[in-house]
């Protein structure tokens, strides 16, 4: 009997001198102290993902500048939602590493699952999943990304070891918003 | 008969089975790369060894025949591990570009190497390299040597099959090269069949390069619309664009072969210059309507002409069409007039019809070749029907008979031939005439009542002979061939519709020969894929389907013209047949059709005869059809759709229907398969004709499907073949050469010039004359003459063909820059020209 | 193109043949001499022409054969060494070593003046008398590195 009085009167006591409100607000007062937890993304901060990150594809070229891609359509082979288009053509004029080169490459990214496959089937490593991730738009026309669009390098070669996060400048113009990330200004993430 | 044990399974085979053909029989898979069942055995590639017990070594299966009493083993470890090896020696030298090759995805060596190959490869040699880039053998061949296996189909079909030889063995071991002379360029039959036998990306089509992968493709059953051979195809297409056309192994009665019009000349079909709209003629120009107005027209114009109107069909449209036509115009139209040909007379048509015994139900070439005697007539058959010409070259190889060419102009099959005879132009029957007589100057017994017997019996043979321009020697071996032992198989071609002088010898020989007690077997050689089955559907003036008597004989195409210039015929439907450029006399056609008071074109192109009509109407092609086509044999076979028409032209079915329809709501039948139930009930020589398509594997030849031949339709009385005459103009010292004309080797009709891939093949004219004439005329290959005629005179380029008969010029019909329609005049006969050096 | 006194031998060559085809080898023999040591072009051409044959058989033909130079042409002396298993346990490849060093010229290729030219080949069928080279038309046998530089200043 006495037992069970003894925890009322320590309750009774924790309640006077507001116990668990001084464990809450030492924990709210622990954030304050700890820096910030999120990114001022988009205009101060990006997250630049790892290498393994499946973003949007890239076409890229080889050290002399050629073509890397033979359009042997193996990636929309592969592709399991068939959102990519290869239409080959000749031209031996070095654009490409060998004499057949793609007329079309397309992805249609609203079929696009980002699984990688199309990487996997590249027999010249010419299709990769690079780390841009920031595909909305305001209306479809981005949906569909052109080989012209693919073949410009992204915005984080892929020599980048990433998952940082970069320095960011966010500049919105009637052509788009875009977000602009310093590689050379990177910190490690903070959580 | 031997009986061997493959895998321990006893099976009976006949003696001289190939262990291959056995093993495959009994179900047990063998891979090859070098064998095919037409070509000689070489036994080069080495994939099909197999284990023999009691032999130590492996033995190629495709060269070693069973013998009795063989225990053989064709998945043992040993076999397994051989062909592994051969596969990674294949593979040390190969390319290894798969992708990319145009073979990728399609490649038997891939296809092996993924089922049997080792997957890895020990050879880090560098690889041994033939050429670093791929070079153009020929405008439609591109070629990469790197990727060989060195398997000789190419080289064997070349010689055995196409017999052109102009692909070698250069070198020997891993540096043999399957080339051309030096690798030049080269000058052959550009058929593609090095290509479509090909395991391996070697040997590419170049139209075809960089396009597309197989994958993906999607095809359909079809029948190449050229010749009337009929060969089986598959026509594949990418986003709306036919890429390719292929044969397959074992298909159709071509197997995988096809000549340059059949495998380069499908891209007529995606042409920019396809009619797209309905066209009507306003104030003198022609200019897009809609289909309502185009054929409220239609119906305006027909009505007011009554019963003066016509039809002229081509035959390349179905069966189904055909039938529809004639039945739009006998029962809806209510006239007689139709016709299916712009170039032959209906009585030459009938006489020709019942000298083949087409009447008769249909005969297969293949029969025809099994015959002890075959004598070809009337026909170029290498460049006519170049397949036909495979078929025979393969066939005769490969057996002990009797070949006998006759023909004014020296062929490619004349290699085959065990005689060979040159006789002169238009003299088909006078050379026929000679040798019925040699054969009735032995039988005179048997032959005495022989119908049409007496007309030659009391002629000289030097007469003859004389007239043919061949020795009596010549007459006397073919006649001794033909009443020799055995059966006798008759190829006859177009010349004795061009000059149906020559029918009645073409009849009197094969009744002469039946009257012996022989089999005659006829194959009538046709250069219309459907010329055939337009007769059978009964698009003719002087008989209806299935060779059935009409009431009322119509009008012929050249009596509807006729008539037109005459203002008795009023208007005219032409259905995509060009009569201006395939009528003799072309002056003569383009004024009867501007004496019309109304002309309809349906068409895919805006022909010459187009640009005359009233109101054009955009038809379809061959690829945007269901239908059956009869070939030259009788061999019904179907044609799938591939494509919708384009835009808004329809179907030839669909706008026969809706012409007839504005006058009745309920004319048809609907759609081609119900015009098909129709012709099977109506037609008895369809009524059981199937139309299964024939996928058997080609083992020993059988590549005939003998229930696809056409059904006899016993009933001929109704053929007219009165009146058969050729009419040749006087030989003149200024006009020494008779004017020959037919189909070149890359073209067929006027429908071949809208196939970019054929124009590169040959776009301008040439005239073709002996060596020996123009070295008497001082000219040389490849100079440019004038050909100069009474009424025509025109450039073309000289190309001379040794062995030829002399005094024949040959102009195909062809060509848009030479018409060798104009050289003709009406009622005048063959014309003859002049050849001198422009 | 051939001189009448080829052409006369051609005939008497075709002779021994039932079939003038298979007289091929021996006329291809008389062409390669007649151009001195190689073939062209317009040779097979005329070869066929003779024969009867496709240029692309002629071709077929002579590029089998190593004893034909087909559009490879070669120098006076034509130095073929014999590199198989009896000559070569003898040395041949110190000796082609030591030609190769002597004419300046690797094996395959004609010296500058055209007077040699060095190539390996299969066995010439005289093993009993390794090493062995052939010099056009002649064997010269048991070789060794003088014994060449006496040929070779011979034939210089």
């Amino acid at each position: 009997m006495s037992g069970k009085e003894r925890l009322n009167i320590f309750e009774l006591i924790k309640k006077v001198v507001f116990t668990d409100f001084v464990k809450g607000l030492s924990i709210t007062l622990g954030y304050n102290v700890r820096g910030s937890m999120t990114l001022k993304y988009p205009d101060q901060e990006k997250w630049i993902p790892y290498k393994r990150f499946r973003g949007l594809h890239t076409l890229n070229r080889d050290e002399n500048g050629r073509e890397l891609c033979v359009a042997c359509e193996l990636c929309s082979k592969a592709c399991p939602t068939q959102c990519i288009t290869v239409i080959p053509m000749e031209d031996d004029t070095g654009r490409g590493i060998s004499d057949r080169v793609a007329k079309v490459w397309k992805v249609d990214l609203v079929r696009c699952l980002f699984c990688g496959y199309c990487e996997d089937a590249c027999p010249t490593r010419a299709v990769r999943l690079g780390r841009d991730y920031e595909l909305a738009c305001s209306d479809s026309s981005c949906n569909l990304k052109q080989r012209e669009e693919l073949l410009v390098p992204q915005s984080v070669p892929e020599s980048f070891e990433g998952g940082v996060v970069a320095a960011s400048t966010f500049e919105a113009s009637p052509a788009g918003l875009r977000v602009k990330a310093d590689l050379t200004k990177t910190k490690k993430r903070p959580w | 008969m031997s009986t061997v044990k493959i895998n321990g399974k006893e099976v009976t085979v006949k003696d001289g089975t190939l262990i291959l053909d056995a093993a495959r029989d009994a179900g047990f898979e063998i891979p090859t790369f070098c064998y095919q069942a037409d070509l000689m055995g070489v036994g080069s590639c080495r994939m099909c060894l197999v284990e023999i017990e009691g032999q130590k070594k492996l033995q190629p299966s495709c060269i070693t025949p069973v013998l009795h009493g063989m225990s053989i083993h064709t998945e043992t470890p040993t076999v397994m591990s051989a062909r592994a090896s051969m596969l990674e020696f294949l593979l040390a030298n190969h390319a290894l570009d798969c992708p990319v090759c145009d073979k990728g995805g399609e490649c038997e060596l891939q296809d092996m190497v993924y089922k049997y190959g080792p997957h890895k490869g020990r050879h880090a040699e560098p690889k041994f390299k033939f050429q670093e880039k791929d070079y153009v053998l020929s405008p439609v061949i591109i070629k990469n040597s790197n990727r060989c296996v060195q398997c000789m189909k190419c080289v064997r079909v070349c010689g055995e099959v196409v017999g052109a030889n102009v692909l070698g063995a250069l070198g020997r071991g891993d540096h043999q090269e399957e080339t051309s002379f030096l690798r030049s360029f080269l000058d052959c039959d550009q058929d593609g069949n090095c290509i479509e036998v090909c395991p391996v990306g070697c040997f590419m089509r170049l139209p075809y390069r960089y396009k597309t992968r197989p994958w993906d493709l999607k095809g359909k059953d079809t029948v190449c619309p050229y010749c009337a051979t009929g060969c089986r195809m598959v026509i594949e297409e990418r986003d709306g664009i036919v890429i390719r056309a292929k044969a397959q192994l074992g298909v159709g009665l071509n197997s995988e072969t096809l000549c340059a019009r059949g495998r380069f000349g499908f891209d007529f079909i995606n042409s920019p210059e396809r009619l797209t709209k309905p066209l009507v003629k306003r104030f003198g120009t022609l200019e897009p309507a809609s289909w309502e107005e185009a054929l409220g027209v239609i119906k305006d114009n027909f009505i007011a002409a009554g019963k003066n109107i016509g039809g002229i069909a081509s035959a390349r449209l179905t069966d189904e069409e055909l039938y529809l036509f004639q039945k739009l115009f006998r029962s809806m139209l209510g006239s007689p007039n139709i016709d299916s040909s712009a170039r032959w007379a209906p009585e030459a048509v009938e006489g020709f019809i019942k000298a083949t015994g087409m009447d008769e139900g249909g005969a297969s070439a293949f029969d025809c070749m099994e015959s002890d005697t075959v004598l070809i007539t009337g026909t170029h058959l290498s460049d006519e029907n170049p397949v036909t010409d495979y078929i025979v070259r393969r066939i005769s190889a490969g057996r002990a008979m009797n070949l006998v060419i006759a023909s004014p102009r020296a062929m490619k099959l004349d290699s085959s031939a065990s005689q060979i005879v040159r006789h002169n132009a238009a003299a088909e029957g006078h050379l026929l005439d000679a040798v019925t007589l040699s054969v009735y100057g032995g039988n005179v017994d048997k032959l005495r009542d022989v119908p049409g017997i007496n007309r030659i019996k009391d002629a000289r043979q030097d007469d003859l002979a004389g007239k043919a321009g061949c020795s009596a020697d010549d007459i006397k071996a073919i006649a001794r061939k033909l009443t020799g032992e055995g059966s006798v198989g008759l190829f006859a071609g177009t010349e004795f519709l061009r000059y149906p002088g020559s029918i009645p010898g073409l009849a009197l020989l094969k009744n002469a020969l039946k009257a012996l007690g022989k089999k005659v077997t006829i194959i009538p050689v046709l250069d219309r894929a459907n010329q055939r089955g337009a007769w059978e559907m009964g698009v003719h003036p002087g008989f209806g389907p299935g060779y059935s008597p009409v009431k009322e004989r119509g009008m012929g195409c050249a009596d509807m013209l006729e008539a037109a210039s005459s203002g008795e015929l009023q208007a005219l439907y032409v259905v995509q047949s060009d009569i201006v450029a395939m009528h003799p006399d072309e002056n003569f056609v383009r004024g009867a059709l501007s004496g019309l008071k109304f002309l309809v074109v349906q068409d895919c192109f805006m022909s010459e005869t187009a640009r005359l009509a009233n109101v054009v109407l955009p038809a379809s092609s061959f690829a945007e059809k269901d239908g059956i086509l009869t070939n030259q044999e009788g061999r019904a076979q179907i044609i799938r759709k591939l494509l919708p028409p384009p835009v808004k032209a329809k179907r030839d079915i669909d706008i026969i229907r809706a012409v007839g329809e504005t006058f009745d709501r309920s004319f048809g039948p609907k759609n081609p398969v119900l015009v098909l139930d129709e012709i099977r009930k109506e037609v008895g020589m369809y009524g059981e004709v199937s139309l299964a398509f024939n996928n058997k594997r080609n083992v020993d030849n059988k590549l005939d499907l003998k229930e696809a031949l056409v059904k006899p339709a016993g009933l001929a009385e109704g053929l007219n073949a009165s009146g058969l005459e050729t009419k040749l103009e006087p030989k003149t010292d200024e006009h020494p050469f008779l004017l020959a004309t037919g189909n070149h080797l890359f073209h067929s009709g006027r429908l071949s010039r809208k196939s970019p891939t054929l124009i590169g093949l040959l776009k301008n004219a040439i005239v073709e004359i002996s060596a020996e004439d123009a070295s008497a005329l001082g000219l040389m290959n490849g100079d440019k003459v004038r050909i100069k005629g009474r009424y025509y005179e025109a450039y073309a380029t000289l190309h001379t063909r040794s062995g030829s008969k002399g005094g024949v010029a040959f102009i195909a019909e062809n060509y848009d820059d030479v018409p060798v329609n104009r050289f003709f005049r009406r009622g005048e006969g063959v014309p003859r020209v002049s050849i001198t050096k422009a | 193109m051939f001189s009448d006194k080829a052409k006369e031998e051609i005939q008497q060559v075709l002779k021994k043949y039932p079939n003038r085809r298979s007289g091929v080898m021996d006329v291809l023999r008389i062409a390669q001499r007649e151009r001195g040591g190689h073939l062209v072009k317009e040779d097979m051409e005329e070869i066929a022409r003779i024969l009867g044959m496709q240029t692309v058989e002629v071709n077929a033909s002579a590029a089998f054969y190593t004893m034909y130079n087909v559009e490879k042409p070669v120098g006076k002396y034509h130095i073929q060494v014999c590199r198989n298993i009896s000559c070569l346990l003898l040395g041949a490849e110190n000796l082609i070593k030591h030609m190769e060093r002597e004419l300046n010229i690797r094996v395959g290729e004609t010296t500058p003046d055209k007077k040699f030219t060095l190539s390996t080949v299969e066995c010439l069928g005289s093993c009993g008398t390794a090493p062995m080279m052939q010099i056009n038309d002649d064997y010269y046998e048991n070789l060794t590195a003088e014994k060449i530089d006496k040929i070779l200043k011979d034939l210089k």
